[in-house]
């Protein structure tokens, strides 16, 4: 640690342009996670071009404020429409809906609100003990170590949509390939760049990303044949909860909590995956389980805290290790190498004031939302009457602009197109964009570490494998392979013989 | 998704990862002490070659277990209307691919604002936008809002055409 500690680099967040970009990325992550249809992944990657002006502490708080912003405004088309604005809000349908047709729509976006803000505070307390203490441990790290790190990434990963493993894996494989084009990172070889000047420096990140998320989800929403959704109104005076409801959310917030948070430094879909086992846990504890999907607070608080505290959690291996786990923390990280910054354990060593900067403002941009979120509600439940045939338009222009705007290549732009008509069609087969994502983006790094690997020890294949800490990864790796193969039958054989007493 | 859909897909993906395979070897390998630029491709080739082989083999397997459904004789005519029927979104995605493509082509021609308000009304009218002035003013004002943002104030250069 810095001579100068973390309180001074905390007070980082606290300059203005660090703050005024903290609201923008907080009030655009609200917007987008009350639009359906375009997730923090595909708003970060559209806005990335713009943070490159602001340098890279105030670039990365806007994209980190769009990233939890969202989980904020995720809940409130749940809430008022029954569609969720992003996956993670899911089950808050179930019951937030249903309480807004009771009349308690207001209660239910405020319990929303405080219980995102309880726990995303909550995470952050804790973010900021636990990613220093892990960036110690993986400054011992050498490239067999990275190589490991990342092929685990790659098995973990490999179940990032909760679909079929087989196809995350082959898009990963298809980013891994993608990730290959431009200069070869050891002998400075150009590869697979067909001539093209723009190409040497490998296939823009952003192209890939604005294509496969944003074009792609334009061409999805333009098949899809619309259905005409019916907006709740929000009176004032159902604003805000009564005293019976804060206090049967109060448990379910802290409980949500702990679980989001833990779940969130897991892999995979952390945020909605907490979402819903947050709702389990309310409901199998609940001392009236019957009230469940009619219109029960706890089926609000609970996995409303829980689906933000999992998004901090998931911030640790992003900024400590360099792994993003999510979608979002994945384009997040492609933002941060496009910034000049490389997430790991020397993030902390040699850019404190990013790094605490980031946490920081992950304090400010809580207490932001929360004010932003209660008196906006009536505000951000209109933004969903604007139609796709207005909106669809605006969110093409920007992702050609936000495409454009990275390298001033048309090549890219049509990367993009490219990207859009494949990401569409990858869709229509059943392939996921995410894992193509975290292929991209973990590719140069495999690569990198295998060589040099390979170089320092002479050539020796062992190498890869033998350091202890390389066993230790190597070892999850297989049982995270093995695991879901043996568990399933051991389970099935466990319940015949259940039955069968 | 079904088996046939995985079959098409599965192809696709040994068709890809054969190419890539084949163009790879035009690097040089060298050897295990100093691993040259075409080992990472070729591993990763390899692979995705195994994964895609087995998703078609798997699904192949799948296809020749199921039974074959008694499917009613449909002249081709109907056929190919029923199925534009079916997919009338798919055709407008075709559309909406051609729209931006040539709106890419033509940037660098008649310049980008202008070909961003063409694509704004076109594709607008195209999600069933009703009437041209609507249409007309959302294109204008979002080519206003990205000439002052981008252009004027980030200082973004985009290609200029002969008309602006």
């Amino acid at each position: 640690m810095s001579d100068q500690g973390i309180f001074s680099y905390l007070l980082i967040t606290l300059q203005p342009a660090n703050v005024i970009s903290c609201f923008v990325g907080a009030l655009l992550g609200t917007l987008i996670g009350v639009l359906p249809g375009l997730g923090p992944a595909a708003a970060m990657a559209l806005v990335i071009p713009l943070t490159l002006q602001l340098g890279p502490t105030a670039g990365l708080i806007m994209l980190a404020g769009i990233y939890y912003g969202s989980m904020y405004g995720g809940s409130t088309t749940s809430i008022l429409v029954n569609v969720p604005g992003e996956p993670a809000s899911v089950v808050t349908t179930l019951d937030g809906y249903q309480m807004a047709r009771k009349g308690r729509a207001g209660a239910a976006l405020a319990v929303a609100a405080i219980g995102s803000f309880v726990a995303g505070t909550f995470s952050v307390i804790a973010l900021q003990f636990f990613a220093p203490l892990l960036a110690r441990v993986a400054l011992e790290f050498g490239p067999a170590e990275y190589f490991a790190l990342t092929v685990l990434g790659v098995v973990l990963l490999s179940n990032l949509t909760g679909k079929s493993r087989v196809r995350s894996l082959i898009m990963m494989m298809a980013g891994l390939i993608l990730s290959t084009v431009g200069t070869d990172p050891i002998g400075g070889l150009e590869r697979f760049s067909f001539g093209i000047d723009t190409a040497q420096g490998g296939i823009s990140f952003i192209a890939i990303t604005t294509g496969i998320f944003g074009i792609a989800e334009v061409f999805e929403l333009m098949a899809a044949r619309e259905k005409p959704v019916e907006i709740l109104p929000v009176k004032f005076r159902e604003l805000y909860p009564n005293r019976a409801e804060m206090r049967r959310s109060v448990a379910p917030i802290a409980r949500g909590s702990v679980l989001g948070f833990l779940i969130g430094l897991l892999p995979g879909p952390a945020a909605t995956m907490a979402s819903f086992a947050s709702y389990g846990m309310e409901r199998s504890i609940s001392k009236h389980p019957e009230e469940f999907g009619n219109g029960a607070i706890e089926g609000v608080a609970g996995p409303e805290a829980a689906n933000n505290a999992a998004s901090g959690g998931a911030m640790i291996p992003l900024l400590s290790l360099g792994l993003p786990f999510t979608p979002a923390t994945a384009v997040l990280l492609g933002g941060m190498l496009l910034h000049g910054i490389t997430p790991g354990p020397f993030l902390l060593r040699d850019r404190p004031d990013v790094f605490w900067g980031v946490i920081g403002s992950f304090y400010l941009g809580n207490a932001m939302l929360l004010i932003l979120n209660l008196p906006l509600v009536g505000i951000f439940a209109k933004l969903v009457r604007v139609p796709s045939r207005y909106l669809m338009p605006i969110i093409l222009i920007l992702c050609t602009i936000g495409t454009y705007g990275d390298n001033g290549a048309l090549f890219d732009v049509w990367v993009m197109l490219g990207a859009g008509v494949i990401g569409y069609v990858m869709r229509k087969y059943g392939y996921q964009p995410a894992p193509l994502v975290v292929g991209l983006v973990l590719g140069p790094m495999m690569e990198r570490s295998f060589r040099q690997t390979l170089i320092i020890s002479g050539g020796r294949i062992e190498s890869l494998w033998e350091p202890p800490i390389c066993m230790v990864i190597w070892g999850v790796a297989l049982l995270a392979i093995l695991l879901p193969m043996v568990i399933p039958p051991i389970k099935a054989g466990m319940k015949g013989r259940l039955q069968n007493r | 998704m079904t088996p046939r859909k995985v079959i098409t897909s599965s192809l696709m993906l040994i068709l890809f990862s054969v190419v890539f395979l084949v163009y790879t070897t035009r690097y040089p390998i060298d050897n295990w002490e100093s691993p040259g630029p075409a080992v990472f491709p070729l591993l990763l080739g390899a692979i995705l070659l195994i994964m895609a082989t087995s998703q078609f083999v798997r699904a192949l397997w799948i296809c020749h277990e199921q039974p074959r459904p008694a499917g009613e004789k449909v002249p081709w005519v109907l056929a190919i209307q029923r199925f534009l029927k079916n997919n009338q979104g798919e055709t407008k995605v075709f559309y909406l691919t051609v729209i931006l493509f040539l709106y890419i082509l033509l940037m660098s021609w008649i310049g980008f604002f202008v070909c961003t308000f063409l694509l704004a009304i076109v594709s607008s009218r195209l999600m069933e936008a009703k009437g041209w002035v609507r249409p007309i003013v959302l294109s204008l004002a979002i080519c206003l809002f990205c000439f002052f943002l981008f252009e004027a104030w980030i200082k973004l250069s985009f290609p200029r055409g002969f008309l602006f």
